[in-house]
């Protein structure tokens, strides 16, 4: 499978369904399963909304990966937005308490199998998170 | 039916470039060898057919190898692929095609049946009977015969490993499917009476048995368009945190369905032990037997009004 | 994309479609507001079957509908969140906690009657 990746830029909020449906179509094709593939959609949908609300404006970019014997999804979430400066506090649960920073991420984290975030202050922020299919 | 490897499985046995030269540090392959190997090369190829015999001469004796002997489409096949396989076992080019060569007569011995054992043993009777005519090509110099016959013998090592890595993960392939059906088998969701379900559950519940549940669970829901689920965790051999924590995600996905959960069968002590966990089994209603379960739901299917928790107090008791 | 939004005696039927964006649920939360008021409905049905993603800004808008619509005396019950959707939910943990939920239009419906009638009751 040729690994070509998908650059969705995320501008307005109508990117981020366009973004969640290019992601599910690609994962639809590596071959994930019914509840996988909304899962990710999930998934994209906040690290987009993150982008859209924080930065204004970035990409995200989707491709197929193999590691090994297994398949699955690569996406980066990328911006040049302010960055975030505690990224600890960031990942911190926040729905229940309604303190939430409003960042989905600690649940695009619990969504996906691998989940990485680098943050710089006034450079931006690149989240690199990635499924495999059993 | 091919005998072609499917590109996943040539995947799964790891042949990309680097792992074909991991095998090669494996058994400590080294650029004297190829000269060594050349020198017998001839004598392999003389006698190529009679030293595939003796691979297969050895299997007929055993019963364990029927599977391929007394198949005759596959033990065409079998004698042709070895064929080729003596031939490039000399020919000093052990790169990707060597190594899908050896994968495919490994996924044909799977589909035979034959074990690694009685492999091993037919394949060692193949060596000796090529060691002995080396030796004998070299009974004048027998201490270069004998290093000769072992840089052979290191491609020798390097094939059965291919081939065994192909038996292994074709056992570990039915292995995962006797598994997924023992999964189907033992998490039935029987509907009790209308808007009532029962999910029994037994036996160990890890991330992707849980994960089967809840998709089984959720979709039952959907069908039988049940109000009430009575889980019952009775047979469930460990209920630690982890798994507490993938009962209330189930719970808390079949309320987003509109359903409403009783789960029986966890104990006093093992409901302690999870709040001492930090679980929060506050949001979950719970009755100590299955018998409790159903008569609190069918108390509550008697009411019209079912509320999701935490819109009305949570009743029941641990 | 505007949501359809029928009013069917003292209930309200939104169903939503399934590639709204955040503009979209922001224009039916006030809609929604809006005819609670003029139509002094009691309940509201918002229907999302064929939504096929529920993500923490679209949760968020179907609290405040039904937080709005309570203000203004209307209950709201949220039917159809289909199985894969509701394993994304809580996964992301995302509840909708102290909401009624049901799982398709007629439940839905049923329940709302029900708690309707519940309150006039207990108001005599």
């Amino acid at each position: 499978m040729p690994t070509e990746e998908t650059h969705v830029p995320i501008d307005s909020d109508g990117d981020i369904v366009a973004a969640r449906q290019k992601a599910r179509e690609l994962a639809a094709q590596v071959g994930f399963s019914g509840s996988d593939l909304t899962i990710i959609a999930t998934a994209i949908s906040e690290v987009a909304r993150n982008i859209m609300v924080y930065a204004n404006r970035g990409e995200v970019v989707l491709s197929a990966v193999r590691r090994g014997g297994q398949r699955g999804v690569l996406v980066i979430a990328r911006d040049n937005g302010p960055g975030i400066p505690d990224i600890e506090l960031a990942m911190r649960d926040g729905f229940s308490t309604g303190k939430s920073l409003g960042l989905g991420l600690p649940g695009a984290r619990r969504l996906m199998d691998e989940f990485e975030i680098a943050s710089e202050i006034g450079k931006g922020t690149t989240i690199t998170m990635r499924k495999w299919t059993r | 039916m091919s005998n072609r490897p499917l590109p996943s499985d040539l995947e799964r046995l790891q042949l990309s470039s680097q792992d074909i030269e991991r095998r090669k540090v494996f058994v400590d392959f080294r650029p004297e060898d190829m000269p060594r190997i050349a020198t017998i090369k001839h004598l392999v190829v003389r006698d190529v057919d009679r030293y595939g015999s003796a691979f297969f001469d050895h299997l007929a004796k055993l019963e364990e190898a029927s599977g391929l002997i007394r198949n005759r489409a596959l033990l065409e096949e079998a004698k042709r692929l070895k064929h080729e396989h003596l031939m490039a076992m000399v020919q000093g080019d052990y790169g990707r095609d060597y190594m899908e060569q050896r994968v495919r007569l490994g996924v044909l011995y799977g589909r035979a049946g034959l074990e690694v054992r009685v492999f091993l043993g037919a394949f060692h009777a193949l060596m000796r009977t090529i060691g002995n005519d080396v030796m004998k090509q070299f009974a004048e110099a027998p201490d270069e015969g004998f290093e000769t016959f072992m840089s052979l013998k290191k491609i020798g090592f390097l094939d059965i490993g291919l081939i065994v890595d192909v038996l292994i993960a074709e056992r570990e392939r039915t292995i995962t499917l006797q598994q997924d059906a023992i999964r189907e088998l033992s998490t039935p969701v029987l509907q009790l009476r209308e808007r009532l379900l029962i999910l029994p559950m037994i036996g160990v519940i890890d991330s992707m048995r849980a994960k089967q549940l809840t998709d089984d669970l959720l979709r039952s829901i959907r069908a039988n368009r049940a109000r009430i689920v009575v889980m019952d965790v009775t047979g469930v051999a460990a209920v630690d945190s982890k798994v507490a924590n993938h009962l209330l995600q189930t719970v808390a996905a079949a309320r987003l369905m509109g359903a409403n959960v009783i789960v029986t069968g966890l104990s006093a002590d093992v409901a302690q032990s999870l709040v001492a966990l930090g679980v929060d089994l506050t949001s979950i209603r719970t009755m100590n037997d299955l018998q409790g379960g159903l008569e609190e739901a069918e108390r509550l299917l008697g009411y019209k009004v079912v509320y999701a928790e935490g819109a009305a107090p949570a009743s029941g008791r641990v | 994309m505007p949501v359809p939004i029928l009013k069917q005696g003292e209930m309200l039927i939104a169903s939503m479609q399934s590639n709204l964006n955040d503009h979209d649920l922001m224009q039916l939360r006030d809609e929604i507001a809006e005819k609670v008021g003029r139509f002094k409905s009691r309940g509201v049905v918002l229907d999302v079957s064929i939504v096929d993603v529920m993500d923490s800004f679209a949760t968020r808008t179907l609290r405040t509908i039904a937080d709005t619509a309570r203000l203004r005396g209307a209950e709201t019950v949220i039917v159809g969140i289909q199985p894969d959707v509701a394993i994304a939910m809580v996964q992301l943990g995302l509840t909708l906690d102290g909401m009624l939920t049901a799982l398709d239009f007629e439940e839905g419906m049923e329940l709302l009657v029900a708690s309707i009638k519940g309150s006039r009751q207990g108001a005599d």
